[in-house]
């Protein structure tokens, strides 16, 4: 795992009552029982980690949030996003 | 009079309103009975940051018009909405100045979170603009228990005063106890209900934030449904004892018939089905109604994924076979989550929907969402004979209200 995904690997863990001993990048967030509540903790804490917005509604189906590894591609995905917006800036 | 139970009988004598789709009952109710949206792009706040950016704001609120007294118009937001409800409420129900016998008399209005804007005028000033001193009325703006002693104020009510708390079962619980305490004996007048200033820059960013706000419309119980609409408002009824009511040539518009509330005692945002379903049940059996007695339920219906499949599971476990024939609906897409004042604008279409047997509708209704499986009167409100009404209201916490209004006694 690289430093972006040992980071939200980290954050799950710190949300999380009693975090397994691994997290692996094909972890289902559901066999983490994850709920709502906790993905809105998880996703403020994940924005704020790496200074990013993340579009997310508790009301809709996101695959974004299936998995730990699906999670650390978008957030890749959105640091891209700023990177190339601050060099055209 | 007792009632059936033996208790001394409530009836409704006034009821006031303040929404996205209107300011005074009759203007909320025509524009309910059309199906008139009230959700809108935000206009009152700063945008920046913010990614939701509709609300139910009410609009064009004029407290010099509505609510004229010197300390209405000192007040926050939140006590100037409760102050033009309770004065329309007030003047329905026969009375411009103090009520004759104050100490017999309850001002029962709460809200969810009182004068946030107040509170979030004060920090900017403090925090962001380093002034050495808030503005003096910071505290008394601020209170959410504000709105009542303002309104005991207005009208020389001495009895029982205070705001209900419970997030969006504020004004039901408001009503509850006020009912309860009518028929207790403690008092023969109240006014309650609720009111809701929600639409600040700090209350914005913290729903935002828990994820459950949806950026374009509230459908409740429909299949695009994608989250909840905050809204501005209150919602106030005058109740009064029916003899208290008559003897003064008081013209009773409904009776309050029936009050039940549960806790789930479970989970802060996750509903359980026992909690709503002994609170309508409790609610029945304080009413001594059959559920097939029920032909309108005005839902909490708040377009979330998990409040609009749980609230119809809990009809359909304590409705059974009538589940399919009563008439369902959810205004909040009309007017909004008016969170703690919800269950007291709510009240006021139970009360209008019983006078004029006509449904509201819920509006923006594409096809019912999963699980969602009842009639829930999409898009066209309807007429219908409505005896018995009942608004549900449930809150953050697992907070349950129920309360069941009838015609005005013959």
């Amino acid at each position: 795992m690289d430093d972006v995904a040992n980071k939200i690997v980290s954050i799950l863990k710190k949300n999380m009552k009693e975090p397994p001993e691994t997290i692996a990048l094909d972890t289902k967030l559901s066999d983490l029982e994850i709920e709502s509540l906790d993905l809105a903790v998880i996703v403020f804490d994940i924005e704020d980690t790496f200074g990013i917005q993340i579009p997310y509604n508790a009301n809709e189906e996101m695959q974004d949030f299936a998995t730990v590894g699906s999670v650390v591609e978008r957030v890749k995905s959105l640091i891209g996003d700023k990177g190339a917006a601050g060099a055209a800036a | 009079m007792a009632g059936p139970n033996g208790a001394r009988r409530v009836v409704i004598t006034g009821q006031g309103v303040v929404s996205a789709i209107g300011i005074g009952v009759d203007t909320f109710w025509a524009n309910m009975r059309r199906g008139v949206c009230g959700i809108g792009p935000i206009t009152n706040i700063p945008l920046q940051d913010l990614y939701i950016t509709i609300a139910g704001e009410v609009k064009d609120f004029d407290p010099r018009e509505r609510c004229p007294s010197k300390p209405f118009m000192l007040a926050d937001r939140y006590s100037q909405f409760a102050g033009s409800a309770a004065i329309e409420a007030m003047k329905q129900a026969g009375y411009d100045g103090p009520v004759s016998d104050g100490h017999r008399a309850a001002s029962i209005i709460g809200s969810g979170i009182g004068g946030l804007g107040t509170i979030e005028n004060g920090y900017v000033d403090l925090f962001i603009h380093k002034k050495k001193a808030t503005h003096p009325l910071t505290l008394l703006r601020s209170i959410g228990s504000s709105a009542a002693a303002h309104v005991s104020i207005e009208y020389g009510m001495k009895g029982p005063c205070f705001g209900t708390v419970s997030a969006c079962s504020t004004a039901a619980h408001a009503i509850g106890l006020t009912f309860q305490m009518i028929r207790a004996g403690m008092v023969d007048i109240g006014i309650a209900g609720a009111s809701e200033a929600c639409v600040t820059f700090g209350s914005m960013r913290s729903w935002q934030a828990m994820r459950v706000l949806s950026p374009e419309g509230c459908w409740p119980f429909s299949k695009h449904r994608n989250g909840t609409v905050l809204a501005e408002g209150a919602g106030i009824l005058v109740l009064e004892e029916l003899e208290h009511a008559l003897a003064r040539g008081a013209t009773p518009l409904a009776e309050l018939v029936g009050f039940g509330m549960t806790s789930d005692a479970a989970d802060m945002v996750n509903p359980s089905i026992e909690g709503p379903s002994v609170a309508m049940q409790i609610a029945l059996d304080d009413a001594r109604l059959a559920p097939g007695d029920i032909d309108y339920i005005n839902a909490h219906g708040t377009a979330t994924t998990v409040n609009d499949i749980n609230e119809t599971r809990a009809i359909r476990r304590v409705f059974g076979k009538d589940a399919d024939k009563v008439s369902v609906s959810s205004t909040k897409s009309m007017h909004g989550h008016c969170l703690g004042a919800g269950g007291g604008v709510e009240a006021v279409a139970c009360i209008k929907a019983i006078s004029e047997n006509f449904v509201p509708a819920t509006i923006g209704f594409d096809e019912p969402g999963e699980e969602c499986d009842l009639d829930y009167t999409p898009n066209e409100g309807r007429s219908r004979e409505i005896t018995y009404a009942m608004s549900n209201s449930f809150a953050f916490g697992g907070l349950n209200a129920a309360l069941v209004f009838g015609p005005p006694p013959a």
